[in-house]
């Protein structure tokens, strides 16, 4: 990884003073176009065909969904690891190169803490979205009652439940707080209704010494404590799984497999979602060509740890000489769901080996394409786990088929439309860039900063 | 008194307002009064339960039942285990016969028809319009009807001479030809008793005796004593001769798979080479030499050797027993395919070692296709002014061809008797509805010697005004001024029997006795002496039948182990009963041998266009690897139009195929009639089928063990029969620590050092539940499962639901084929394994479930607690065995008035949203712990719990007790070199149910599975 200073600083024709950064980014607060307008509308649409399938669901009853014995999880699920792991990177590129000082990092961190917040406030929807009696969803937290009864520590899925309220919590907090100097930014230029919402929420900031002196150790804090948490927090998740005795999900790989899943995708994602930033608001200056090199490389990283990770399982199930096993993994190769698979393999294993080539790097449109195709491998992944594993297990009398029934896909495009919703509102209210500590990179203007400089 | 409000007042003004608002919330129309029971009636305690005995109408077997009620309701049928017949046990049609008593299609008040309506009438009015039109035929009145109990038989006869007429009897599958044959052979016009428990050596001719043939609950407990392996080591062999394996034929030792037809001349060939030997075959001499083994070989397809070899186990493992052709083998030449068999068993000398002539089967007339035959000629003519049907409904349950529907809607004026409409009724004039047989009087004698009075369990339900035929004939004949000495049918049954008693307090004691029993047993006197073979009286051809048709394909339709011949089709619980060969459930399927559909490019679910001379259908196929391959097999019972909710538009009606034509000279219908063609139409369904893989992959689930490896087995080497090996599994619960257990006096150190409960419970004096299942005796009958389903609430889901793979049974019965082969060449070896709830010492479940809905209680049972359940399915994903059930919807809603009047109350009904699952039937376990604390707080009774699996299974497969009681039965059949429990090696989980090895006479062939 990149931790040279030079490496990570702004070195861009159009930016020549700080004050050139407040313009950049406080732009893209102002009255929305069109286009956003039709994604908002799209993304709005979107929430309402979620509300509907889930609303349906819990009238009708999960029978809604395709789900069936054995396969007792499916799309839900996949889907709620999908947007955990989605949640990861954010803290990844904000917390922990915060901490190792990366600064290719700024431009990126706060549409990638941004993504965290909104992808774990998806995530942990499916939960609740998934259970049968949604409506007695709550007995899952520990709370004190008249009947004396807690929740079965001993249970992953309570484990869950912290995990993700714990996540939640913190890299709320945490995202919160590293905005509060950039809304201050945005409270100075802001008028009207705005203005008065601006200065709620920054917290009377006045960018004093003190202040500053206050919110980076606070900052620095949350940065640490964010950190253990983007490796237990899939840990556990993969520990839904891994502390089961099914074939294919009791596997001691599971949590660094998860965790390096987990940073695959959500670097993948921030690519997604820092792409179109990019073009639409005109922030080549701020998100070069070095910033998306390095996600590359993080993505390739990470994708060499899952390949391996699939084919250590593949070589243990082999190797354990244990037939419920082999078949299971054989089962995935070329089973009901081999196409499942095989798109896993594909799009985790073999698209990413382009990333070597330092072109593809470097061109924008190619990373674009590559990280749409991760999405979908890394969705995949977790298909694969959870149905595949299911529908054929000890017992071959009990093997099925499930198919994902209409309501379950609208939840699952709902999904999206649901983070998208939130992401959209997002770049329109926030700063989606942190202007703070871009500055902090810029070449000092006292020197009469030219463009030869470094 | 001081200011404010009354306490009684309070009180009223609460109650009050309480019940407003529970009437408002129910939504009656009226509002009520509701009072508790002022005066208690006798027999009703709130919360207990008061038995009833009756006799099962289901079928001709006649089982004896008892019939559990709460607060008068019946709630749940049972086998009278002093009856001989059933003998404790039912099948899935006998459970059933609650939902034919509540269900909800019954007919609701007599109607006369009104152009193409009906309406409805009083029984005043539709009586005197029975009498007026009865008048008015002048004796031109018919009759037609099931096979009646004696007393209905008189009152009928009786009825139908004063009216004048005759009384037609008529039976779908009735087993003429067998009957036919006994009077051929022996002289003898009835059917003789089968003792298969006393033979050694069952050869069936497609006898399906554990499905449809003759009495299954009675056969498939005498199977079991023939078949299991006994303390000695000891196990009778059964060989199933035909070209399709029906349920009895998958429990076969070995198949021979002759072509359909071929039975005459393979028994024939044997009893030649049997005569030969013994040389006894007295008038038949000179024709057994006419059919001998080269000719047998040729028409049945299997090979000469294994004819002889069949021949000479028959005669030299004796004491044999061959049965011959049932309803799905009647082809044209069924009689002397009977005939042969009866020949076979005389030269073995069966005759009077196991076939005996003094307990004859009464039954059906002898004739009953060519009865209905002459019927319907009779109506066609015009020559019938009346015709009354009674308990049957030809309507559907003839083929097409015969011309029924046409000439019965000629018929002036059509009476049914039907208790819900049918096929038949839809036609009639007027409709006089039946009551159910749980609502009736009534007796039966199925077998001489055994007489049973049917009594009504319960008050008619009073959705339906329904009436009992008899009464309604003899309130009928009163009119016509031809009263018949009885005000009622049950002063008519009354009259009847006293007169076999000589005073009246005798008589009031033997029927209360008769009553409270359920049955009388007496001498038969019948034929106790051996008959002699005689020479035939009538011409049989035993050559291979003709068939119709000139396809590549022969279609064997036979009568659906579920269904019957579609009589029982409106029973949810029976629909998504998975067929027990198939697994099919719901919708209907053409069997066909995996080579010919490979032939043809046809994989399961292909829908294909069956056509035979005679009509056609679309079915989808089931590749089925045992069936002959130039066989295709359909079962009857699918196809209804106009019979209820549950039946209508369910798969497809065989007889549409098939001609309508006696079977000559016996008379019965012809099920093996015609070749087929089969024609792929493109489209493909995706089938409700609840098995997944049919092979277990080599996996520790069904074993085996060769019955030479019994007794003597390596590493399991026991002493006196009792395995010391297998006790190690046997620890208890909640541990993960594997206990060994010294390896000397280990039988008589129950509980097992380990057999604990975890962490609660009182560790000495609390029972431990398990159960046993003994797989070498388990027939994969499927009783069990509708007996559980009935126990337990355990609601029905739907076709759909089904093909998604959400059937809510909490038992399956497992099939895995380990080797069908239809050319002979490989053993037949099939296991059936009845699975549902593990009761795991160390359930996977438990652990993972956030909210304790499921957790050990200290009885060693796995419970489920289903208020507590948010439905996270993690349990389900977890557990092993999948025996877990979710509640996908609120199945329950959808269940109708009445039907939900037989939800057992002491069982929880499940919503939405909550798993399920076997719970041991802890209700029961509860109540016999109630009743022996209310009896001075004496202890359980081994054998006083039994689940309601346990107590429908006729093969007693399933034993459940106190495994922490050295002496109990469980304890007794678990301490066997035979135990194991399924995938225990594998994954420690410790299960409570412990089953017993299948026992084969091949050699099993992996060492996982000795």
């Amino acid at each position: 990884m990149a931790t040279s200073r030079e490496r990570g600083a702004l070195t861009h024709p159009d930016v020549h003073k700080l004050s050139d950064v407040n313009r950049d980014i406080l732009k893209i607060l102002s009255r929305p176009g069109k286009g956003w307008w039709m994604l908002f509308g799209l993304a709005a649409a979107g929430v309402g065909l979620f509300l509907v399938s889930w609303g349906n669901q819990i009238v009708n009853g999960i029978g809604e969904s395709g789900l069936n014995s054995p396969v007792g999880w499916g799309v839900y699920i996949t889907t709620f690891v999908f947007w955990v792991g989605i949640a990861h990177s954010g803290t990844l590129i904000s917390a922990i190169l915060f901490l190792f000082r990366a600064p290719w990092r700024q431009s990126v961190y706060r549409a990638a803490e941004a993504m965290t917040v909104f992808a774990v406030m998806t995530a942990g929807l499916f939960p609740l979205i998934h259970v049968g009696r949604v409506w007695h969803a709550y007995w899952l937290f520990p709370y004190p009652n008249s009947r004396f009864l807690w929740p079965n520590f001993r249970s992953p899925l309570i484990w869950d439940v912290f995990a993700v309220t714990t996540y939640f919590t913190v890299s709320a907090v945490f995202f919160y707080l590293g905005t509060v100097p950039d809304v201050a930014a945005a409270r100075d230029q802001a008028t009207g209704l705005r203005k008065k919402l601006y200065q709620v929420i920054s917290l009377g900031w006045q960018g004093t010494d003190r202040q500053w002196h206050h919110f980076g150790k606070a900052y620095i804090f949350l940065a640490a404590l964010a950190t253990p948490l983007v490796l237990s927090v899939h840990s556990v998740v993969s520990w839904d799984f891994a502390m089961s005795i099914v074939p294919g999900w009791h596997a001691t790989i599971f949590a660094p497999y998860f965790v390096a899943g987990a940073i695959f995708s959500g670097v993948a994602m921030v690519i997604t979602l820092a792409v179109p930033i990019r073009k639409v608001w005109g922030l080549e200056a701020y998100l070069t060509t070095k910033h998306f090199d390095a996600l590359a490389k993080l993505c390739l990283l990470t994708s060499l740890i899952v390949l391996y990770a699939y084919l250590s399982e593949f070589f243990m199930a082999w190797y354990s000489g244990e037939e419920i096993e082999r078949t299971a993994f054989w089962n995935r190769l070329f089973g009901d769901y081999w196409w499942a698979t095989w798109t896993m393999l594909t799009c985790n294993g073999l698209v990413p080996v382009m990333l070597w080539f330092k072109r593809v790097r470097h061109s924008i449109p190619a990373l674009f394409v590559i990280s749409f195709f991760i999405n979908i491998g890394m969705w995949f992944e977790r298909y694969v786990i959870v149905v595949t594993s299911l529908h054929h297990e000890y017992e071959p009398f009990a093997w099925g088929i499930y198919r994902p029934s209409l309501t379950e896909m609208g939840i699952m495009v709902g999904s999206f439309a649901w983070f998208g919703f939130w992401f959209l509102l997002f770049t329109r209210l926030l700063p989606p860039v942190a202007i703070a500590e871009l500055k902090e990179v810029l070449p000092p203007p006292l020197r009469k900063q030219s463009k030869e400089a470094h | 008194m001081t200011d404010g409000i009354k306490r009684r007042d309070f009180l009223k003004v609460l109650g009050v307002s309480g019940a407003g608002a529970t009437l408002t919330a129910c939504s009656t129309e009226k509002v009520e009064r509701l009072l508790p029971y002022v005066t208690m009636p006798e027999d009703i305690t709130p919360g207990v339960a008061t038995w009833y005995t009756t006799v099962c109408d289901g079928c001709s077997a006649q089982c004896g039942m008892w019939v559990r009620t709460r607060e008068g309701r019946a709630v749940k049928v049972e086998g009278n285990p002093d009856h001989p017949i059933s003998g404790g046990a039912l099948c899935s049609r006998g459970h059933a016969s609650l939902q034919g008593l509540y269900d909800p299609d019954r007919i609701a008040s007599p109607m006369v028809r009104e152009g193409a309506d009906f309406r409805s009438i009083t029984w005043e009015e539709a009586e005197a319009l029975l009498a007026q039109k009865l008048d008015e035929a002048g004796g031109r009145s018919l009759f037609i009807g099931g096979p009646l109990g004696p007393s209905m038989a008189g009152l009928v006869d009786d009825f139908m001479e004063s009216v004048g007429g005759s009384r037609v009897e008529y039976e779908p599958l009735a087993d003429a030809p067998l009957r036919e044959a006994a009077r051929i052979v022996f002289g003898v016009d009835s059917v003789p008793r089968f003792d298969i428990g006393e033979a050694r050596f069952v050869l069936s001719f497609g006898a399906d005796f554990l499905e449809t043939w003759l009495s299954p609950v009675e056969y498939g407990k005498s199977f079991a004593k023939m078949s299991a392996v006994d303390d000695h080591g000891s196990k009778g062999r059964f060989v199933f001769a035909g070209p399709r394996l029906s349920l009895t034929g998958l429990n076969a030792d070995e198949w021979v798979p002759i072509r359909a037809g071929s039975e005459a001349v393979v028994a024939l060939a044997m009893a030649g080479i049997i005569a030969e030997d013994f040389g006894d075959a007295g008038p038949y001499a000179a024709m057994l030499a006419e059919y001998d083994v080269r000719r047998a070989a040729e028409v049945s397809g299997v090979s000469e050797d294994a004819i002889r070899e069949m021949a000479h186990r028959f005669a030299s493992e004796g004491p044999s027993l061959a049965l011959g052709p049932g309803a799905a083998g009647h082809h044209r030449n069924a009689t002397a395919a009977n005939v042969a068999v009866m020949i076979l068993n005389a030269v073995a000398g069966n005759v009077g070692r196991t076939i005996h002539f003094d307990a004859a089967r009464g039954g059906s007339a002898s004739r009953p296709y060519g009865d209905i035959e002459s019927a319907i000629r009779a109506m066609a003519s015009g020559g019938v002014g009346v015709a009354m049907v009674h308990g049957v409904n030809p309507a559907y349950s003839l083929p097409a061809a015969s011309g029924f529907a046409d000439a019965f809607a000629s018929v002036g004026f059509k009476v049914s008797f039907a208790s819900s409409m049918d096929e038949t009724s839809a036609m009639a004039d007027l409709v006089l509805p039946d009551r159910h047989f749980l609502e009736s009087w009534g007796d039966t004698s199925p077998v001489s010697g055994v007489m049973a009075i049917r009594q009504p369990v319960m008050q008619p339900v009073p959705h339906f005004n329904s009436k009992q035929t008899g009464d309604v004939l003899l309130s009928v004949a009163g009119r016509m001024g031809r009263g018949m000495g009885a005000a009622t049918f049950y002063d008519y049954l009354r009259n009847g029997h006293r007169r076999m008693h000589g005073s009246d307090a005798e008589f009031e004691t033997a029927w209360r006795h008769a009553l409270k029993k359920g049955v009388v047993v007496h001498d038969g006197g019948g034929q106790g002496a051996v008959p002699a073979l005689r020479a035939p009286d009538t011409a049989l051809a035993f050559g291979a039948p003709t068939l119709d048709g000139d396809g590549d394909l022969t279609l064997l339709v036979y009568p659906s182990s579920r269904f019957g011949a579609g009589e029982f089709s409106n029973s949810p619980w029976l629909q998504e009963l998975p067929d027990p060969v198939s697994k099919i459930t719901w919708h209907s399927w053409l069997e066909m041998n995996p080579h010919t559909a490979e032939a043809m490019a046809l994989r399961d679910g292909d829908i294909v266009t069956v056509t035979s001379p005679h009509g056609s259908v679309d079915v989808p196929v089931w590749t089925y690897p045992g069936i002959r391959e130039e066989a295709v097999g359909l079962a009857l019972g699918g196809g209804h139009t106009g019979f209820g909710r549950y039946a209508d538009g369910n798969g497809v009606n065989a007889l549409a195929l098939l001609p309508a034509e006696t079977e000559q000279p016996s008379g019965a219908l012809v099920t093996v009639a015609t070749r087929v063609t089969i024609t792929p139409t493109g489209e493909h369904r995706r089938m409700a089928t609840v098995a997944g893989s049919d092979d277990q992959h080599d996996r520790p689930i069904a074993p085996a063990v060769a019955l030479a490896a019994l007794g003597h087995g390596g590493e399991h080497a026991t002493e006196g029969g009792h395995g010391s090996g297998q006790h190690m599994e046997l620890q208890g619960v909640g541990g993960f620590v594997p206990m060994a257990a010294p390896e000397e006096e280990v039988s008589d150190r129950f509980p097992m050092e380990g057999s604990r409960h975890g962490e609660y419970g009182d560790r000495e004096n609390t029972a431990r539940w398990v159960m046993a299942i003994d797989l070498d005796k388990c027939t994969g009958c499927s009783a069990c499962v509708t007996a559980c389903q009935a126990e337990n609430n355990v609601p029905w889901v739907g076709e759909q639901q089904v093909v998604m793979g959400r059937e809510m049974q909490w038992m399956r019965i497992e099939r895995y084929y380990e080797s069908v082969d239809a050319t002979h060449a490989a053993p037949l070896d099939v296991r059936f394994l009845p699975m549902l709830c593990q009761h795991c010492g160390n359930a996977p479940c438990e652990p993972v479930c956030p909210v304790y809905a499921t957790y050990h209680t200290p009885e060693g049972v796995n419970a489920q607690v289903y208020n507590r359940c948010v439905g996270t399915r993690y349990c389900a994903n977890n557990c092993p065995y999948k025996v877990r059930v979710f509640n996908w919807y609120s199945y329950t809603d959808a269940v109708p008035e009445p039907m939900n009047w037989q939800w057992n109350p002491d069982v929880t009904v499940r919503e939405n949203g909550v798993m399920e699952k076997c719970s041991f039937c802890m209700q029961r376990v509860r109540e016999a712990e109630n009743r022996a604390a209310l009896e001075g707080g004496r202890d359980l009774r081994d054998g006083e719990i039994v689940t309601a699996c346990q107590q429908s299974c006729p093969a007693e497969a399933i034993v459940f007790g106190n495994l922490r009681d050295p002496e109990s039965r469980v304890a007794h059949v678990v301490a066997n070199e035979r135990t194991y429990r399924v995938l225990d090696d594998l994954i420690n989980t410790q299960p409570s149910v412990n089953y017993l090895k299948k026992v084969t006479f091949h050699e099993v062939a992996s060492g996982e599975h000795a």
